[in-house]
């Protein structure tokens, strides 16, 4: 690993200033990195330590969000250079809160984090109906489905989403992932999904494990 | 026979009551179901006189002022008598729709932010709004909505706020607690910026965060200055309104925490106890264990709603902070709202335990919520009902 993309994953680790890592993303552009490498090597790794601070209770949301928010700049600084070809997309998730519940703050923490971690993430908003996420499943091939919702009253639209990709036939190849503050173990079971996430960085993790070759 | 009010008192002071208080909460669309299901109107309906019209009117009319279904099951409302100081954006925002989608309606609200709801959801109102733009986004924005936070400006107090009369309205309540409530220095940050926004800007903006905070500790003393200091230790407890934390754990780490909160809580909580109010009620959801040490050493002594689902567990948190934190709720709403065992598993791992320890209230960990049919919540009240008193 060379100096300037430690010196990346470090700046994202410690917070620091936003200007400090971009200068670093200039520096290793100049120095004829590639942008995956530099995505890969850097940006990703440091993402990956402000994850596992987070976990480790050292780092919590405004870390986590300003850490988020520090990659987003970089990606956008790394764009221009970026080919399409050259993205690893460690998978596609299909993601989106349940009809019924509005509410998104949670999702789309989980979908930074996704993105900037090399998924594809199809974000259908907020109170999906069940065959809106039956059809994009059917369309964009997807890994894994992310149903979220805060609220206890929407936990049923979440079985309702189950038991439409069941009768129609997609949910064989699919891993279902419930995220949320209405979610409980228990009813992830209940309802035949493959796993409930506590907060966004376990989340991120289960997608990692599932689509680890 | 004690009083509620005095039985609250006691053991928000770790004394023993004659009969354990039980305070809960219930969302307004709660009590609608629960009207459909067969609570009597005419038994919960508070009616009281009124200038007729909303003042246009120089006559005293009958006017339904709200529900209070508390008395009827044996319990008493988390807010007692609460004082009327308005700690909001004078001018308020005008509330008007601003967005419309087959399915969603968006509004200004009274705070300044844009809120939506659903148009075909089964509980339109149910909690909270999901808001979707803040009216602070940067500094020049929060420099604006400041002008809106005069606390010298004569509105922040009731129309009939007359010392005396509330010194004599406020000795006499006994039905429940008197208390004070406002929003703490996340709750405020986070109600006008949003969370995002809030969380970020202790990193890309330091020193606004310094100012909004600095600024927030001198509006709320000189807002509630006068309430204070003629009502004195007339209030029992302040509530200190933050929810700063999710499931994981505080939205804000230990260290922002000590670097950009601690010393106000502190003053504020300072001014309180100089007038002899020392009784600070801390409203936070999620799970803030690897906070409590700081909120302890800020001066906050009470904790509501200590959320079983967060992780929150008041029998460990009363073993490791003792006498400092009084403590409400802590029962398991999604069971309680079960039934049956499971409701009677909940109230019985706790209550008897924490009625032995003291200085702890039964009550769901949260606001009762619409899961929770009428003949659930009445089987939980005969369940508790034989447990409170000692």
């Amino acid at each position: 690993m060379t100096d300037v993309l430690d010196s990346i994953a470090s700046a994202i680790a410690k917070l620091d200033p936003s200007d400090s890592a971009k200068a670093l993303v200039t520096d290793a552009l100049s120095q004829g990195m590639s942008p995956t490498a530099i995505t890969e090597n850097g940006i990703r790794r440091g993402l990956e330590i402000v994850g596992q601070k987070y976990e480790a209770n050292e780092y919590f949301l405004s870390e986590l969000l300003y850490a988020g928010s520090v990659v987003g700049e970089l990606f956008d600084l790394l764009k221009p250079s970026m080919k399409d070809s050259q993205m690893r997309h460690k998978g596609t998730i299909v993601l989106g809160t349940v009809k019924g519940d509005i509410h998104d703050l949670g999702k789309n923490i989980f979908r930074m984090l996704a993105d900037s971690s090399g998924f594809e993430v199809h974000d259908l908003g907020v109170d999906v109906e069940p065959t809106s996420f039956v059809n994009e499943v059917k369309q964009a091939h997807p890994q894994i489905l992310g149903l979220s919702a805060l609220l206890t009253t929407a936990l049923e639209e979440m079985r309702n989403t189950l038991d439409e990709l069941r009768t129609a036939g997609v949910k064989i190849d699919l891993r279902v992932l419930l995220g949320g503050n209405a979610v409980k173990r228990e009813f992830s079971s209940e309802i035949g999904a493959d796993a409930a996430a506590f907060d966004a960085v376990e989340g991120l993790e289960i997608c990692k494990k599932w689509t680890d070759k | 026979m004690s009083t509620p009010r005095e039985r609250f008192k006691a053991v928000m002071h770790f004394r023993k009551p004659d009969v354990l208080p039980w305070l809960e909460n219930v969302y307004d669309e709660t009590l609608v179901q629960w009207l459909g299901q067969g609570l009597p109107a005419e038994r919960v309906t508070v009616i009281d006189w009124e200038m007729g019209r909303g003042g246009t009117a120089l006559a005293n009319m009958v006017t339904v002022k709200g529900f209070n279904p508390y008395p009827l099951f044996g319990c008493q409302s988390l807010y007692g008598s609460l004082l009327q100081v308005d700690i909001g954006p004078i001018p308020r925002f005008k509330q008007m729709l601003v967005r419309e989608s087959d399915r969603h309606l968006e509004y200004t609200t009274e705070t300044g932010a844009v809120a939506r709801r659903s148009k075909t959801g089964k509980y339109a109102w149910y909690s909270m709004p999901m808001f979707v733009e803040f009216p602070v986004k940067d500094r020049q924005t929060w420099y604006k909505y400041r002008e809106r936070l005069n606390p010298l400006d004569p509105r922040r107090y009731p129309k009939d706020w007359d010392s005396d009369a509330y010194i004599r309205s406020f000795e006499a309540y006994q039905d429940g607690n008197t208390m004070m409530r406002f929003n703490g220095f996340y709750g405020f940050g986070a109600e006008i910026m949003g969370i995002p926004t809030f969380n970020m800007m202790f990193y890309k903006d330091p020193e606004l965060i310094h100012d909004m905070i600095e600024y927030w500790e001198y509006f709320t003393v000189e807002t509630i200055r006068s309430a204070v200091e003629t009502l004195k230790n007339r209030i029992d407890v302040v509530y200190w309104w933050e929810d700063f934390a999710d499931r994981h754990g505080p939205c804000i780490s230990p260290k922002l925490f000590r670097d950009f909160f601690l010393p106000h809580y502190k003053r504020v909580i300072g001014f309180l106890a100089k007038n002899g109010i020392d009784r600070i009620l801390m409203d936070s959801d999620g799970n803030i264990n690897p906070i409590l040490d700081l909120v302890v050493e800020s001066g906050i002594n009470g904790l509501w709603p200590l959320e079983v689902n967060s992780g929150m567990n008041a029998i460990e948190v009363r073993k490791k902070y003792g006498d400092k934190l009084f403590l409400i709720g802590n029962l398991d709403k999604s069971e309680l709202a079960k039934g049956g065992q499971a409701m009677k598993k909940e109230v019985d791992s706790k209550v008897p335990v924490l009625k032995e320890m003291g200085g702890y209230i039964p009550g769901a960990d949260h606001v009762i919520p619409v899961e929770m049919t009428l003949q659930r919540f009445k089987e939980y009240a005969e369940y508790i009902k034989p447990l409170l008193p000692y």
